[in-house]
Order: C-alpha cells, then sequence, then structure tokens
C-alpha cells in the first residue's frame, strides 16, 4: 500500500501552507467588508486607522488605481453589492493591529435597495428531439420540483497568501487550486508580464472548486507589499470565507420525466432557476443542466437553466459543480418514476443508462462501466426496493478524463529520477499518484523518484486542479516523459488530444442504508456503499480517500449543511463553523469503497481517469431514496433536516 | 477584539470589587473570548477568577458539591455523578466538543449567553443587546424559543442547566456583601428590558460552587438531547428527566427542557401529570402532551412541539424500562 509522499511532513507539521510562509519584516493585512447588502460609498476616512501606531498602509478605492474586477465592478468599487463585499484593506505588523485598525476606518454608506430572492437573467438551453411528441408518446409522466440550497466550501485551510516583491517581480505564498490562473490573472490585473509573477503552492488544506480562480485577496496583498515595502501575508477567517469566496448555488429544479409502460424514458423536461449571487465570479461552470442531458438515453430533451442575481456572495465552482444539484433532482425523480412504473428502481436505471455522449454525439470510450457499477452496488447491498431504509442513485460526471494543455519534464539518470510539473497537490494526493506513474514506466520504486510541483517559476505549465482532471491530463504526460528521459536521460513532453471520435466521462453508483426516527425526525446513516468507474485505480489508497471524503461532504450537504440568509437585512446568519454545520466523526457512517480498477485504454495510455468528484454526486439523491423507502415520505428539497421528517 | 485591561487578585474579596458596569470575571473563556472576538462583548477589564474560585467535585453527607470552576469533562468523568446524577454527567458528556468541555468551566457554562445568531451577529442590534426588536421573532428562527419568548425569543444553551435545575441544585453566590445562596431554578430568569441577561446575577458577582441535594438511591435519571448532527452542536431540543419510583407508583418527577426557552424551563404540567401516577405509556404520553401545552411555536420553530414531546416520551420510558437501570 502506497501512502502519500507528504504525509510524514503533514502530520508532523513540517508541510508548509500559505500562512507558513515567514519573511523578516512580515506585515499582516485584513479586509474591511461591506456591512450592507447593497450600497454606495460616500466617503471613506482612513486617517484614524493610518495613524495606529503599527499600521503601514490602507488601501481603499480613495487611494487605489481601479482594478477591474468580477465583470463590471472593480477591485474596490464603490457599489457594493453584498454583505462581504471588499470596502478597505490594511497592513500592519500583527494580525490584531490589522483589525484594530480596519475598526478605525470611517465609512459613510448610502444603503440601496437590495433583493435575496435574485433577478432571472438570460437562461441556457439545450434541447434534442421533440419534447411534445415524447410526452405524448409517454404512458406515465411525473412531475415533480425539487430545491437545493446554498452549500459552503468550508475547506479547513482559508483562502489566503504571502505576497512579497523582489524588484518588479512578484511572489505569491497561495493557498490556490490553481497556480497558473492565479499567476495569469494577478499579473492581468497588476499589468505586469505572467512571467514577473511566481506562484507557489507547496501544500494546501483544500479547495473543493473555491480555490480554483484568483480572488481580490491576492492582488490586495499584492499590492499592499508594494506600497509598503514589505512581504505581506493576508490570509481569510472564518466569516469572510463564508460570505465573500463562493459557495455552491442553490438550486430549484422543475421537471417532467416521461416513460413508456417498459420503462422507456421517452421525454426529459427541466426548468432549473440558481442563485448565483452579486457577481459571475468566473471558473468551471455550474452546468446542473448536464446530468439531465447525458445520464440516460432519451430522444427527447428539453433542459434549461437561468441564473438568479441577488445580493448575495458570488456562486463558483464546488466539487462537481452543477451535478450534485442536478443529480438529486433527477436521480429522486428516477425513484419516484420507478415506483409509479412498479419498476425496480435499479432495474428501471438498467434498462435506461447512456452508453453514448448524446450531448456530443458519440459513444463513451467506457460505455458499460457504469451498468458494472450499478450492478456491484446492488449485489454488494443486496439491493431489494422492498428493504426499509435502503436508497441507491447512479450518476456520471462529464469530466475526470483530462486534457491538454500540461506539460511535464523528467530526468533520469543513476537510477533516480526527478520530475518537475506546474500542478499543485490540492490535498488528493497528486504528488503521490504522478510519482508512480514515473516510477512504474522506469521501473524504479517509488523513493527514487523526486518530484516538484505547486511552483510557476520552471514554466512547466500544469493545468488547475478541477474536473477530477490532473491524474488523467499529467498521467500520460509524464509517461511519454519518463519513456523519452528513459533513452536520453531527459525527457520532456506535451499533453496529447483526447480521441476526437470518443467522449470520456466518469460514472458510478451508491446505495445508502439508513434508519429514521419519526417521532425525533433523527436520521442515523448506518452505511453508504459506493462504486465508481475512475479507470485505472493508480492508488488504491489515493482513491479510497476520495470515496471516503466526498461521501462525507456529501452527507453534510444531504443532512446538515445550509446556508442561512435572512432575507430581510441581507446577512448570512451562519458564516461560521458552529451554525454551519458540517458533518463530525459521529456523523459518518461505515463507507464500503467497491470501485474496481477498469483501465479506460482508449482514454489515454495510462488507462486511469479521475475520482476527486464524482463520490460527492450521488449520495444526497440515495440518501432522500433511503428515507422514502423507510418513511414512504418523499422529501424533495435540501437539506433534510429532521424538521422535515418529524411526525 | 477590543483592547482590555486584565487583572489577576489575590482573593474573592478584591475580584468582587473589581467587579462591576464594564468588567467581567473570567475563567475558561469559551463563551466570554467568542463574545468578545465577535464584537458582542466589549469588556474594559477582565478579572481573572482561575486560581480563586473552587474547583472540583466533593460528595457530602448532604449533597454533593461542585466548584463553578470544575469542568464539564471532570463532570461527565466523576463516579459519582454518572452513579447517583446521571442525567448531569449525560448532559456533559453531550455539550460542545472534547476539546472545550476540558477548558469550560460549570460556572461558565450556567452564564453563557444564547447563541441566537442574531444576538451573535454584531452587525445586528437586537433587543438583548439593547436594541428595540427582536428580529428572530419573524425572521429565520427554527432554533428559537416555545416558551417564555417576548421580547427576547433566544433560548439558553446549555445543556448541564436542565440537569442540574432537575436535581434541585442549589448555588452560591459571593457579591460585596458575603456569601448567598439561593435556588438554581430561581438563578435563571426570563430577560426583561432593565436585565437583558438570563440570570439574576449583579455585576458585581461571582457564582462559587454548586450543591445537588442527595437523591435516594432509588432515583433514576437521564438527559436526552436533539441536535442537527451527532455531536458539537446545541440543543434543539433537550430533556433532563429525574424520577423516583415507590412501587409502580411515580414518587418523585422533574422533567426540566433545555432549547426551547431563554431559561432552563421546567414543565410543572407534566411533573404534575406524573406525580403519584402509576408509570406506563399512557400516563407518559399525557406527561408529553402537558409538556408542550404552553408551547408558543414561531414560524420555523414547529418541530420543536412534536420533538419535545417525543423525547419526554422516550426519556420516560427509557427511565422505567426494567431492562435499563439507568440512574
Amino acid at each position: 500500500m502506497t501512502t502519500r509522499l507528504e504525509g510524514r511532513a503533514k502530520v508532523t507539521g513540517a508541510a508548509r501552507y500559505a500562512a507558513d510562509a515567514r519573511f523578516p519584516g512580515l506585515l499582516y493585512a485584513r479586509i474591511l467588508r461591506s456591512p450592507h447588502a447593497h450600497a454606495r460609498i460616500r466617503r471613506i476616512e482612513t486617517s484614524r486607522a493610518e495613524r495606529l501606531g503599527g499600521v503601514h498602509a490602507v488601501l481603499s478605492s480613495a487611494n487605489s488605481p481601479r482594478i477591474g474586477w468580477y465583470e463590471e465592478s472593480a477591485l474596490f468599487d464603490r457599489t457594493l453589492r453584498f454583505i462581504g463585499d471588499e470596502v478597505a484593506a490594511v497592513a500592519a505588523e500583527s494580525e490584531e493591529l490589522a483589525e484594530d485598525a480596519v475598526r478605525l476606518i470611517e465609512v459613510q454608506y448610502e444603503p440601496l435597495a437590495f433583493d435575496m430572492r435574485g433577478a432571472p437573467a438570460e437562461p441556457k438551453t439545450e434541447q434534442r428531439g421533440d419534447l411534445a411528441r415524447g410526452l405524448r408518446e409517454a404512458d406515465v409522466v411525473l412531475e415533480a420540483a425539487y430545491r437545493t440550497q446554498t452549500a459552503l466550501h468550508n475547506a479547513l485551510e482559508p483562502h489566503g497568501c504571502t505576497a512579497l516583491w523582489h524588484g518588479d517581480h512578484l511572489v505569491v505564498h497561495e493557498s490556490t487550486q490553481g497556480i497558473f490562473a492565479v499567476r495569469d490573472e494577478v499579473a492581468e490585473k497588476l499589468g505586469l508580464s505572467p512571467q514577473k509573477v511566481r506562484v507557489i503552492t507547496e501544500h494546501m488544506g483544500g479547495g473543493f472548486g473555491a480555490k480554483q480562480i484568483a480572488w481580490k485577496h491576492t492582488v490586495i496583498a499584492a499590492l499592499l507589499a508594494q506600497r509598503t515595502g514589505r512581504p505581506v501575508q493576508l490570509m481569510l477567517e472564518r466569516s469572510a470565507e463564508n460570505l465573500a469566496v463562493g459557495n455552491r448555488n442553490a438550486t430549484e429544479q422543475a421537471l417532467r420525466l416521461g416513460a413508456k409502460r417498459d420503462g422507456t424514458l421517452t421525454a426529459i423536461d427541466v426548468r432549473i432557476r440558481f442563485e448565483q449571487g452579486a457577481y459571475s465570479a468566473g471558473g468551471e461552470a455550474s452546468d446542473v443542466i448536464g446530468t439531465y442531458l447525458t445520464l440516460y438515453r432519451c430522444a427527447n430533451v428539453r433542459a434549461e437553466q437561468r441564473p438568479l442575481r441577488s445580493n448575495a456572495g458570488p456562486a463558483v465552482a464546488f466539487r462537481a459543480p452543477g451535478y450534485a444539484e442536478g443529480n438529486f433532482a433527477l436521480e429522486s425523480a428516477i425513484d419516484e418514476l420507478a415506483e409509479r412504473l412498479k419498476i425496480d428502481a435499479v432495474e428501471l436505471r438498467l434498462r435506461n443508462y447512456a452508453t453514448r455522449d448524446q450531448r456530443e454525439d458519440k459513444p463513451f470510450t467506457a460505455p458499460q462501466s457504469l451498468r458494472r457499477c450499478i450492478t456491484r452496488v446492488a449485489e454488494a447491498c443486496e439491493w431489494t426496493h422492498q428493504r426499509s431504509g435502503l436508497g441507491f442513485a447512479a450518476h456520471d460526471w462529464a469530466a475526470g478524463g483530462g486534457w491538454p494543455p500540461a506539460e511535464a519534464e523528467v530526468e533520469f539518470r543513476d537510477g533516480a529520477a526527478r520530475v518537475v510539473v506546474g500542478v499543485q497537490d490540492i490535498g488528493t494526493g497528486s504528488r503521490t499518484a504522478l510519482a508512480q506513474i514515473v516510477a512504474a514506466e522506469l521501473g524504479i520504486a517509488l523513493e527514487r523518484v523526486a518530484i516538484e510541483l505547486g511552483d510557476t517559476q520552471p514554466e512547466i505549465y500544469g493545468p488547475t486542479s478541477a474536473g477530477s482532471a490532473t491524474l488523467a491530463t499529467l498521467g500520460p504526460v509524464l509517461q511519454d516523459a519518463a519513456r523519452r528521459a528513459k533513452n536520453a536521460g531527459r525527457g520532456r513532453a506535451v499533453r496529447a488530444d483526447n480521441p476526437k471520435d470518443k467522449s470520456i466521462r466518469t460514472c458510478g453508483a451508491q446505495a445508502v442504508e439508513l434508519a429514521v426516527d419519526r417521532d425525533t425526525g433523527e436520521v442515523s446513516v448506518k452505511r453508504v456503499v459506493a462504486a465508481h468507474d475512475c479507470g485505472r485505480i493508480v492508488n488504491p489508497l489515493l482513491q479510497s480517500s476520495q470515496v471516503i471524503g466526498g461521501i462525507t461532504q456529501a452527507l453534510g450537504y444531504a443532512l446538515s449543511e445550509h446556508r442561512v440568509v435572512d432575507p430581510r437585512l441581507g446577512e448570512v446568519l451562519n458564516a461560521n463553523l458552529e451554525e454551519y454545520k458540517v458533518p463530525t466523526l459521529a456523523d459518518i457512517p461505515e463507507i464500503v469503497n467497491l470501485s474496481e480498477s477498469m483501465p479506460d485504454e482508449e482514454a489515454n495510455a495510462t488507462g486511469a481517469k479521475g475520482c476527486g468528484e464524482p463520490p460527492i454526486i450521488p449520495t444526497a439523491a440515495a440518501l432522500a431514496n433511503a428515507i422514502y423507502s423507510a418513511t414512504g415520505v418523499r422529501i424533495r428539497e435540501l437539506p433534510i433536516t429532521r424538521d422535515k421528517l418529524i411526525r | 477584539m477590543k483592547p482590555f485591561e486584565y487583572t489577576t487578585p489575590n482573593t474573592i474579596e478584591q475580584a468582587v470589587a473589581a467587579l462591576g458596569p464594564g468588567t467581567r470575571a473570567f475563567a475558561g473563556g469559551t463563551d466570554l473570548l467568542t463574545l468578545m472576538k465577535a464584537d458582542i462583548a466589549a469588556p474594559e477589564r477582565l478579572v481573572n477568577v482561575k486560581t480563586l474560585l473552587p474547583r472540583g467535585i466533593e460528595a457530602r453527607p448532604d449533597g454533593l458539591e461542585i466548584g463553578a470552576l470544575t469542568t464539564l469533562a471532570e463532570i461527565e468523568q466523576h463516579p459519582v455523578i454518572a452513579q447517583c446524577y446521571g442525567a448531569l454527567a449525560q448532559a456533559a458528556a453531550l455539550a460542545a466538543s472534547p476539546q472545550i468541555r476540558n477548558l469550560a468551566t460549570v460556572g461558565g457554562n450556567l452564564l453563557q449567553r444564547p447563541r441566537c445568531w442574531y444576538y451573535r451577529n454584531a452587525r445586528i442590534n437586537c433587543w438583548l443587546k439593547d436594541g428595540a426588536d427582536c428580529p428572530a421573532r419573524d425572521g429565520e428562527n427554527r432554533n428559537h424559543a416555545l416558551y417564555g419568548g417576548g421580547p427576547c425569543y433566544a433560548v439558553h444553551p446549555s445543556d448541564l442547566a436542565s440537569a442540574l435545575v432537575a436535581f434541585d441544585a442549589a448555588l452560591w453566590l459571593h457579591g460585596r456583601g458575603g456569601e448567598r445562596t439561593l435556588e438554581l431554578a430561581d438563578f435563571f430568569a426570563l430577560p426583561v428590558a432593565e436585565r437583558r441577561t438570563e440570570t439574576v446575577l449583579a455585576a458585581d458577582q461571582l457564582l462559587l460552587r454548586l450543591r445537588l441535594p442527595p437523591h435516594p438511591p432509588e432515583t433514576r435519571s437521564c438527559y436526552l438531547k436533539a441536535m442537527d448532527r451527532k455531536a458539537w452542536a446545541f440543543a434543539l431540543a433537550g430533556v433532563a428527566c429525574v424520577l423516583r419510583l415507590s412501587g409502580d407508583k411515580i414518587a418523585h418527577a422533574r422533567i426540566v427542557l433545555s432549547g426551547v426557552a431563554p431559561i432552563p424551563w421546567r414543565a410543572a404540567a407534566a411533573e404534575r401529570e406524573l406525580q403519584g401516577a402509576v408509570a406506563g405509556p399512557d400516563r407518559f404520553a399525557a406527561a408529553a402532551e402537558a409538556a408542550v401545552q404552553e408551547a408558543a411555536p414561531l414560524r420555523h420553530n414547529g418541530y420543536k412541539v412534536p420533538l419535545t414531546k417525543a423525547l419526554v416520551r422516550q426519556a420516560l420510558t427509557a427511565l422505567t424500562n426494567p431492562a435499563c437501570n439507568s440512574k
């Protein structure tokens, strides 16, 4: 069993994170945030803050260049659009002093009307076939509406960085899942060439999608460092983390499923509204309609998603963005449809799962892997829909197959390899799995491979840790580079294109076993059984970690996590870890990971695909289906808190 | 956090003399520091009482004495409490997290302020913070009070308080005039306009110790708690139940509710249903019904009514189940 290369450093505290960067003269920064959901700044008075001993700089719209941000907005905009929007920042000799100074900034706000419900923007619609005909041909039409909540990432390590200048070169130690994304964005905002910005992420304590873009704090830290001539560290507090740097968008999904008596799906119609917040933050889009278009074979589909703009913090990618939300509704509805059709819910899935990518109109590279996952989970949990408290769901995920561009360099001499790649290890163990691929190719022990990553300096491009893509993107590149190094002592390779005539996806299935106390509404999850197709499994321990972590996070999403907003005040009431309830150890059931190594030889030369996101996708639906099985109550809204179940 | 002065007096008298408006006693700090960091409390001076107040648990002929500085972990693990005052041990074990229980003191636990998310948000000037109104009444109130609400609808966050009231605990306070004692049940009081706190503790008083009267060995007790997750959460509803049977009749019953009122809430009507009655499912159902008779649910906390009923019934059932000899 191969454990993480950095495991020892992490458990001994030797591993260095963004907040561990220490330099002579280091200053600490804090951000003043809007107390209004919508307001215009009339006046900012910073002189009291500036006069406080130990304060080195105060930055706001009053004294800094206008740097564009979020579409038409700015780094320090005079108009504030949610509680938590950035107003000003301070650099001081300690975090406490910086906080004191922030309090001394006097701002005159002109409060404006705000809207927490959200105004609909232009929809995105995809369709195929003839929906009306599909509905006419159906013997049964299921119509239902589902809702999912706004969820917060709450990575253990908050967003943050330490920034310092060497002449006109900027170095940023950042907690990011995209060192090149941050480098390019920060360079653009500061008007620098990308080569003058170096981003380093040695280790990070989670990102889950919220750290895949550059956020304002990095540019603020860079500006403060420039102004003071000192290195500046800016880590966000938990409240800022939960207000201003992303969330999983809430959704409302109204859908119709049409099917023939034999279970054949004839129509899928879904209209989705999702809460985007005050800004479009960029990064991976939340493709809520995605799974409706791809999971099941259906000729007549209309899928529409419409963002709602409101005065809340912006949404951003969150582990399987769109799919976790969409799957809850679709896979709950499939169970509801199965009951109407009097067809076993697993059987209905086996009759309808897609073997081609209907969006791209090409076959999947591994068309039968979903069947394999479904039957494996069904067998292991001794599936029968009559068994009380047992629920099932399948899923797909459009990514996991990797893609260009990416490059890698391998040196091989005296039986040892040195590897340089431009990705960061988001925490999944990329460092270890990528080194394993090189060791295998060179036929040497893993200990003989030294891998360097998390640094833009070598100018070897690596992708953002997103789309469960790192392994499948870089694995083949490293294999190629290692092969070249074996012959020439040194090898460099770039990511080849994916096959043109096939579509690569990942998929899987889960079953949840639970008990419900109807008197107290308490749900006790006993076991989750999972099987996910992630191609060849390079490291079973790391793959299991992703399954366990994804399901744990999904159980929080399904049962207890919910950003609560008071629409009268525009306030997030639980921007903390006390009232925003992530699962504790006591909430985590037995998790059985049945994922098999299923090399996807057509996808890439390693046969490996990603597994970072898939495990979070089907849990909520499987859980809701299990609750229905246990109680006869169909819950169509997340999270499933006890008030929804109590008799 | 605003700058403050920190003093460590040598005697309790000196500590009491230092207390007053703008000054707070400081022990475990698990509540006070979070209030200060969140800008809810901004004392000018902290008086360190960590070396002054009694700490420890002493079994005496006239009952059990618990020093104010005794930690929740010490209460949870004490053999006499586990044996004779089971509900208290269970309440301590279900409170907070192990890390917090190692630091938090029982005195601070009884004096902690509500976790209401309006109260804990410095930007919101709620009634409890001398504002005009309670935003929870017509707002996001799923965690809020069923009983005793208005003007404040926050709930008391302590699990131990209900168990201690159910055991008829008394406490000792030290003020400028020396020591005085009162029933814990009388120590808690619904906040009113001129005293926006949950206890009658004056600004210049210290809580010294608690005393639990002895209970006959046949006394049984338990504490049940419903949370949003399996651990480390404040009670949505909790029930401390102390019961003594004489033959098949109930000779003594105390039912005190957590998480449903601004103070620990004694379900007196439920106790009346039980007193002198024959123990059994029908009687327990009647007691559970009586416990929620006066409940006044708000828009989002109606689920607490059946929840409280269920917890009362489950507690009574567990305590009279012959298979379970829970004390």
